[in-house]
């Protein structure tokens, strides 16, 4: 294998796989520090920031051997120029010295940061990037004490509206051209150019046009300083005081991984998370909008009909409710609706149920939009988990067909989808039914229930849902409901203000904390009272079940799926055959 | 002919020749021969490897700056593989001090199409490009009428001459920046990109325009290439300077009596420049300092200047550089304070922005600048200019910032009183 040698340590590098030097410097785990770079995008080299001192080995012309000077070690050519390591192409003995162990390398980097930092406004303490910005980080390590920058900075346009859902403030922008490359190459809508020359120049769309490209905020995250911020989440919270939890956006059927980060039990922001097989490291700006579903609008405590019009019932009411009414009706009569907006594991729950009360399997409708998708990561499937309900086995049923059956049904139980609000059902066809509903938030459907019990959302629970590609991936827990507690919760990750914060701080109250549960602690209590003898522990272990039973889920469990970061059901499937 | 004779020189790029400017002038005065002579005269020119090879031994020293040898950089070229190449001539002309090719534009349009037509046909190039820099409105028209004159007589298209070598010639406006005469913002620029700088490798004689292998010369170099092939390499060779040689066209401008563009042969000492060529320093004046190749090249001092000839050997010993032979010549009441606030204006003005150190340093020199011009320096502030060059030099992508640094730090060296003196007297004593 070739190797090369950095810092006096020597590695391996696979030369049809490994092409830049600083990529490769960051797969060591070493550092350098750079702005510009996008592992995904091409290489500009324009910040400069990269900087490393490279020499290869001399080979004699005739033999090929390496030339050795007189302690015999192998004569080095060096550069005459520091390189930037970003767009350095690795070959085989190169000797790379970076900040770590050459004090030129060091003074450059150092230089390079005064400049950039020349012309920035250093408004740190009202910049939303403060905390996760990288200048910020590279500044604190490896830039210089102080400024000797005296003299009056550059003045460019703060405020600007470039699109419905991105600000730039230009003063702020270093110029790394990332925004720009990302709509030219990821995005391909070219809606930003980088305008003015030299210290005026920043970017922004054509005239008169607005940057409206469906993945448009993928630059907020690309930007390394706080130049290019969310119009929705603005001055709205500081990075240190929310939590970040990893889970998997439910809005459409592409699974992207997202990273949800709470403060005080709200979901304030979507960020994407690095998936090769998924996302990359993008996610449309629908997904990110999709925080507000978590929030706000949600069903808290069950409610009952009493005389055409929904009130305010107890869990034990609901439970002794739905528990009556499934004693009393034919099991024939009860229709089981599962949905594609659920979890495997809530679907699960709805056919162990059904079975145990001898009904027929629970049916469901896709929900899917033709030309909503666009190759990328928008799908037509606007549902996480369509394939979820096929692989459980779950009867998909065309709009007319379910719409048929619960006419005929007497009790209808339908896990949370709004079918009346996506033109499914209309509200006659729930006439003659006790319509009981499990759901996360208000919509027509839930309104028009005779019973509606508030269960979990993707944030609450952890839960798994599989992809238009049939991948498996899973949630984890990131806002507290009434009844779960992020001190119990191994699973929660805890912000500094959850760890620490008092009922005097601002972001720590009770009011953002959802009177709901996790379907299986619903089926637990309705297994008490109907005696199915259905525990529950939580997801994992009904997880672990389902692997057991369906072949198709066979081998996965949520270690399976955290370690390898979702698993792919086809692939799956053929190891099972052969 | 040695650089002492150059009073005896007959120019031959801008010859004192009444209309030249006209195709019919031109070919009455042997215009279009040597093309004629490359393309079908095949005992004396087997191929177009014969052309780069007379071309190279010719050591023509590229004019537009860098001075690299035109043959030599036109046999990186890979072989013709029957898709579209390049040749991409740089009329771009934008460092202050430098207006030669304007002349050729001006006065002799046809010796520079003739020597792109013989630089495509050695390089077996498909299509050539010549970038006019915006301001030279007047010259691109007249450039565009030399060519479609051309176009009309056959001397450019389809089998020229009746041979089977056929290439198309466009004229393309630049738009007013400076760095598009940098040979790879240029391309983008061709392209109909924003004028950046690009990273190299890979170098434009493997990738280039639209990804394929380009040479970019200057103009004057390729008007350069009608003599070699028309007198020889030895002649050309034989002119002027051992190792800069040939004719070279001298930008002279500043305080002297007869400002102008004049050729003559390389290693003409710089004073005999001033006081003979030009005409002596006007209105009797001292001569004060010159810059010697456009704004760029770092700037002499008089009594630096005995002995100096203007070639590249002799100008490196006295730490400038050859650059575009565009000379800068200011007489005794120039301020040298005020002469670096403007070019250091220039290049912060003309930075693309692509490259931190040249992005932020260009500003920050003239600002400091400036406060010195406004007599509000202090003296650290001259040891903090000499250290942003030192920041700047080596650390971007072109040589922009290069080229912006050099003047500063060699203007601050060797004026260095006078910027004390422009400086606030400092209140720390000296222990």
């Amino acid at each position: 294998m070739p190797e090369v040698i950095i810092d006096g340590n020597q590695f391996e590098f696979d030369s049809d796989k490994d092409g830049s030097l600083l990529q490769f410097i960051l797969d060591q785990g070493l550092e350098v520090p750079f702005f510009c770079y996008h592992p995904s995008m091409s290489v500009p080299a324009n910040c400069r920031q990269c900087m490393v001192k490279v020499g290869t080995p001399v080979k004699d012309r005739e033999t090929g051997e390496y030339e050795l000077d007189d302690d015999g070690k192998r004569v080095i050519r060096w550069f005459p120029k520091m390189q930037t390591s970003c767009n350095t192409q690795l070959s085989d003995g190169m000797v790379v010295h970076t900040q770590e162990t050459d004090k030129l390398v060091e003074r450059a980097q150092k230089d390079t940061l005064e400049f950039i930092l020349a012309n920035h406004p250093l408004d740190c303490p009202i910049c939303d990037q403060a905390g996760e910005c990288p200048l910020q980080i590279q500044t604190y390590k490896y830039g210089p004490e102080g400024s000797r920058f005296e003299v009056k900075k550059v003045h460019k346009p703060k405020r600007v509206h470039l699109g419905p859902r991105v600000t730039l403030d230009a003063e702020r922008c270093i110029n790394c051209t990332r925004c720009v490359r990302f709509t030219d190459e990821i995005s391909e809508s070219k809606q930003l150019t980088i305008v003015q020359r030299g210290d005026k120049n920043y970017p922004v769309a054509a005239p008169g046009r607005e940057f409206d490209d469906a993945y448009s905020m993928n630059t907020i995250d690309l930007c390394p300083v706080g130049a290019l911020t969310s119009t929705d989440f603005r001055f709205k919270a500081r990075v240190w005081e929310m939590n970040q939890t990893p889970s998997i956006d439910i809005s459409n059927g592409k699974g992207t991984n997202i990273d949800l980060w709470t403060r005080d039990n709200l979901v304030l922001r979507i960020t994407p998370r690095y998936n090769e097989d998924v996302n990359d490291y993008w996610m449309p700006d629908v997904s990110r909008n999709a925080y507000k579903m978590f929030n706000e609008n949600r069903v808290s405590r069950p409610s009952q009909k009493l005389d055409n019009e929904q009130v305010q019932s107890s869990w034990n009411n609901a439970f002794a409710t739905l528990a009556e009414q499934i004693e009393k009706t034919d099991n024939e009569k009860i229709v089981f609706v599962g949905s594609p907006h659920a979890s495997v594991e809530e679907n699960y729950l709805l056919m162990i149920l059904s079975n145990l009360l001898a009904g027929s399997t629970p049916v469901f409708t896709p929900h899917i939009i033709d030309g909503a998708g666009d190759n990328f990561l928008l799908t037509d499937d606007q549902a996480p988990n369509t394939n979820g309900c096929l692989l459980l086995g779950l009867d998909e049923l065309s709009k007319k067909d379910l719409s048929g059956k619960i006419k005929k049904a007497e009790l209808v139980i339908l896990l949370n989808d709004n079918l009346m609000g996506r033109d499914v059902l209309t509200a006659g066809d729930f006439k003659n039914a006790f319509f009981t509903m499990f759901a996360t938030n208000n919509t027509v459907t839930s309104k028009d229930a005779d019973l509606v019990i508030p269960i979990t959302t993707a944030a609450e629970h952890a839960a798994s849902y599989v992809n238009v590609d049939k991948r498996i991936q899973r949630t984890v827990p990131a806002k507290e409901t009434k009844y779960s507690n992020r001190r119990l919760d191994i699973e929660m990750s805890e912000g500094r203000l959850d760890r620490y914060g008092t009922s005097f701080d601002n972001w720590v109250t009770e009011e953002n904390k959802v009177d709901c549960l996790p379907m299986w602690s619903i089926t637990n209590e309705l297994s008490d009272i109907l005696g199915l003898n259905i525990t529950y522990k939580n997801s994992r272990q009904i997880m672990s079940e389902i692997a057991e039973q369906s072949p198709a889920f066979s081998g996965v469990s949520f270690q399976a799926m955290d370690e390898q970061s979702g698993i792919d059901l086809t692939a799956t499937k053929h190891t099972v055959k052969s | 002919m040695s650089s002492a004779d150059w009073k005896n020189f007959e120019p031959v790029l801008i010859p004192n020749t009444k209309d030249l400017h006209k195709i019919d002038v031109y070919q009455k005065n042997g215009g279009y021969g040597a093309l004629k002579e490359v393309l079908t005269d095949k005992k004396k020119w087997e191929g177009p490897k014969d052309v780069v090879n007379e071309v190279k031994a010719a050591n023509i020293r590229g004019r537009g700056g860098a001075g690299f040898n035109a043959g030599l950089k036109w046999s990186f070229m890979p072989p013709a593989d029957g898709k579209p190449r390049y040749l991409a001539c740089n009329g771009d002309e934008s460092e202050p001090g430098t207006f030669k090719d304007r002349k050729i534009f001006e006065y002799n349009p046809h010796v520079f199409i003739e020597g792109a037509l013989i630089a495509a046909y050695a390089m077996e190039i498909t299509s050539i490009y010549v970038y006019i820099r915006g301001e030279y409105i007047d010259y691109i028209d007249m450039m565009q009428k030399a060519i479609d004159d051309a176009y009309e007589k056959g001397f450019i298209g389809k089998n020229i001459f009746g041979t089977d070598y056929s290439v198309e010639f466009y004229v393309h406006s630049g738009a007013g920046a400076y760095i598009c005469g940098e040979e790879t913002s240029m391309l983008e620029s061709l392209e109909g990109k924003r004028g950046y700088p690009r990273v190299k490798p890979p170098f434009p004689a493997q990738k280039g325009l639209w990804g394929r292998p380009t040479t970019i010369n200057n103009i004057e170099t390729l008007a350069h290439v009608v003599s070699v092939i028309n007198k020889g390499a030895s002649w050309f060779s034989g002119i002027g300077a051992e190792n800069h040689p040939g004719p070279v066209l001298y930008g002279i401008s500043g305080h002297v009596n007869r400002p102008g563009v004049y050729e003559l042969p390389s290693g003409v000492p710089v004073l005999d420049l001033i006081h003979d060529v030009a005409g002596g320093m006007r209105n009797g004046k001292e001569l004060k300092a010159v810059i010697p190749g456009g704004s760029s090249t770092p700037v002499l001092r008089a009594d630096q200047l005995d002995g100096v000839s203007m070639d590249s050997d002799s100008l490196r010993e006295v730490g400038t550089m050859m650059g575009t032979a565009g000379m800068v010549i200011m007489d005794e009441d120039t301020n040298m304070v005020d002469v670096l606030w403007r070019i250091a204006h220039f290049y912060h003005h003309e930075s693309c922005g692509q490259c931190t150190p040249c992005r932020d340093g260009t500003g920050w020199l003239e600002k400091i600048l400036l406060k010195i011009k406004n007599g509000e320096g202090e003296i650290k502030d001259l040891d903090l200019l000499l250290d942003i060059t030192t920041q700047m030099e080596g650390r971007t992508i072109c040589a922009l910032a290069d080229a912006a640094a050099w003047p500063v730090r060699h203007t601050i060296n060797r004026f260095r009183d006078e910027f004390e003196a422009r400086c606030k007297k400092s209140v720390h004593a000296v222990a």
